[in-house]
């Protein structure tokens, strides 16, 4: 008994060494675009034999800043209000047609239910990347190219938003509709004033999902914008395409591109496991 | 995507659609409503593309035109498919060419590497992190996961200027590696370095979401086969080997075709490796060469077929990895 007791803890001891020592090694990029942001060029990187970079936040976060600012063709801040524009509009339209369409599969029948379903969900395995050459021919032709829309409409039709919608949907009691038909309320009221505020924690879900998607994107943007119009991973590349890179202005554009989602994606990480999830992961 | 998304996925394909139809109402016009802006979307931008694109890889041309080659009139806005410039038929010769152009090749080979060196790294490591995650023993769950998730939330771009100034020339790996004696590794201008720090960037991505995957596959085995097997006096190892793995196997399909779909379609990352001197040749992915042929060479017919080829193979792989399972 008293062996086991001690490879017991053997194991308890191993399990948390790996647990911290990834933890920290995954937390150290992080850790050190913070610092970088801080610092002068010269001191990011270790200056000659045996010396270090330095490893604690400098002075330089706001000097880094203004040389940053002061580059019109990466227009950063430009590009900031650009992205967060894009990316809640996108959030706000994505959810709208994604939880109509998830209400219609999910509470109504009609012809062709199946077929239509079974279409959204062969489009899932489609890395929607592989689609920028017919869209950016079909965007240029409808005069959208270099506009919010460009970026915003392709995808607010997103296949795996509706598929969670639906699933999610299925839940609510169809006696609960019935009582409010019953009631006098009409089939949009129902959606609106019924099964809406019934979905908040999957819409929520669903919503953290979609900012991320959009926030992320970068091969559409990079195509379909040009100068002035840039999102912050287009803003980014554009620093990286110089031939001398300033690694200073580098790390500041990311930080600030990085660090402000983490704090929102900490509050909100709930939601986006209960996104992937459906809730399945306990404490 | 254990209950929430993939046993759904098989109960849709399956069905007890019988069951539903007494029960929903049938009125006339009003799910369609509904349904409408999100499919007119869905046509316009996911539909019609898909099929253009197969469409595309059968002409030759350069350049856009304004003139239309066929319209859709959906009432207040007309969706005109573009004609080309010189739009010119040749059958199959995009896909011959594909068959014998080495830079295609090439990057399906990168493309693979780089799944193989990314995809053993992050499942070993995400299952190790989940097992450890699931213990009872273990405290601080919620933060540990919370920060193990946080990858997952970093711009792309953003995250792969971060690895590149670490792994630059005196940068911070180079001096780690020192400090337990390993001489300086080129990371970004040495092609095999630059093709396995796009893949290690990708394990700092996605270890920590598809630990909460694996997680979520955990908690759904029952207890009282463990209890079962304790009682059989098997081993932590034995458990392991012949509960867990079997258990976790619908989740474990599930990473795999996910994370394959995802190695195939990575863009940001060689991107950034390559702007910042990283060679051409070995880290340039299959969706860089597309985008490379189709936006910097203006050649849409040819990367249209490249495209076709590609999602041939992705659909391949995965109705593979669904056999094989």
């Amino acid at each position: 008994m008293h062996e086991k007791l001690e490879k017991e803890a053997l194991w308890q001891f191993g399990g948390y060494g790996f647990l911290v020592a990834v933890t920290m090694v995954m937390m150290f990029p992080i850790y050190w675009l913070v610092v970088a942001s801080t610092l002068p060029q010269s001191a990011i990187f270790a200056g000659g034999a045996g010396e270090l970079p330095r490893l604690i936040p400098g002075r330089n976060f706001l000097a880094n800043a203004e040389a940053l600012a002061a580059r019109p063709e990466v227009d950063f801040y430009r590009s900031m209000l650009n992205s967060l524009v894009i990316a809640v509009v996108y959030t706000g339209l994505a959810l709208l047609f994604c939880s109509m369409g998830g209400f219609a599969l999910a509470k109504y029948e009609f012809k062709y239910k199946r077929a239509l379903f079974m279409g959204i969900l062969g489009t899932l395995l489609l890395p929607t990347n592989l689609l920028v050459i017919p869209l950016f021919l079909l965007v240029s032709n409808m005069g959208l190219s270099n506009s919010y829309w460009a970026v915003i409409l392709p995808w607010a039709a997103y296949p795996l938003g509706i598929f969670f919608m639906k699933q999610a949907m299925q839940s609510i009691p169809d006696s609960l509709l019935e009582a409010a038909r019953m009631d006098g309320a009409s089939e949009f009221q129902l959606y609106y004033r019924v099964v809406l505020p019934s979905m908040k924690s999957s819409l929520a879900a669903l919503a953290v999902i979609l900012f991320l998607f959009q926030w992320n994107l970068f091969l559409w943007p990079l195509v379909v914008l040009r100068e002035g119009k840039y999102t912050i991973p287009v803003a980014i590349s554009k620093i990286m395409s110089n031939d001398m890179i300033a690694y200073d202005q580098l790390m500041v554009a990311s930080a600030m591109a990085i660090v402000p989602m983490f704090v929102v994606f900490i509050l909100l990480q709930r939601h986006f496991v209960n996104g992937i999830l459906g809730g399945a992961v306990k404490e | 995507m254990s209950r929430q998304l993939l046993v759904p996925l098989l109960d849709q394909v399956r069905f007890k659609r019988e069951q539903l139809k007494d029960r929903l109402p049938t009125l006339p016009g009003t799910p369609l409503l509904f349904l409408s802006p999100f499919f007119l979307l869905f046509g316009v931008f996911l539909a019609i593309p898909v099929f253009y694109t197969f469409y595309l890889s059968f002409f030759t041309f350069q350049g856009v035109s304004t003139e239309a080659l066929f319209a859709i009139d959906v009432g207040a806005y007309q969706i005109m498919i573009p004609e080309m410039a010189n739009l010119q038929y040749v059958g199959l010769d995009n896909y011959r060419r594909l068959l014998t152009d080495s830079v295609f090749y090439q990057s399906l080979l990168n493309t693979a590497i780089i799944f193989v060196v990314q995809v053993p790294l992050m499942v070993a490591l995400a299952l190790g992190l989940a097992l450890v995650l699931n213990a009872a023993y273990t405290r601080y769950k919620g933060i540990f996961r919370s920060l193990l998730l946080l990858p997952v939330s970093a711009n792309t771009v953003a995250y792969s200027a971060v690895f590149i100034v670490i792994a630059a020339e005196g940068g911070l790996a180079d001096i780690a590696l020192g400090a337990i004696g390993i001489p300086p590794i080129d990371w970004i201008s040495d092609g095999f370095w630059a093709r396995n720090l796009v893949a290690f960037m990708s394990v700092w991505r996605w270890t920590g979401y598809n630990m909460i995957i694996i997680l979520a596959g955990l908690q759904t085995i029952s207890p009282s086969l463990y209890e079962a097997a304790e009682i059989g006096g098997a081993t932590k190892i034995q458990k392991f080997r012949h509960i867990t793995l079997p258990q976790l196997k619908p989740i474990m399909l599930f990473v795999f075709v996910t994370t394959t779909i995802g190695v195939f379609k990575k863009f940001a990352e060689p991107m950034i490796v390559i702007s910042s001197g990283g060679p051409l040749n070995e880290t340039r992915t299959i969706v860089y060469y597309i985008w490379q042929v189709a936006f910097q060479n203006l050649e849409l017919g040819y990367g249209s077929a490249l495209t076709v080829a590609l999602v041939a193979i992705i659909m391949t792989l995965s109705l593979i990895q669904f056999k094989v399972s």
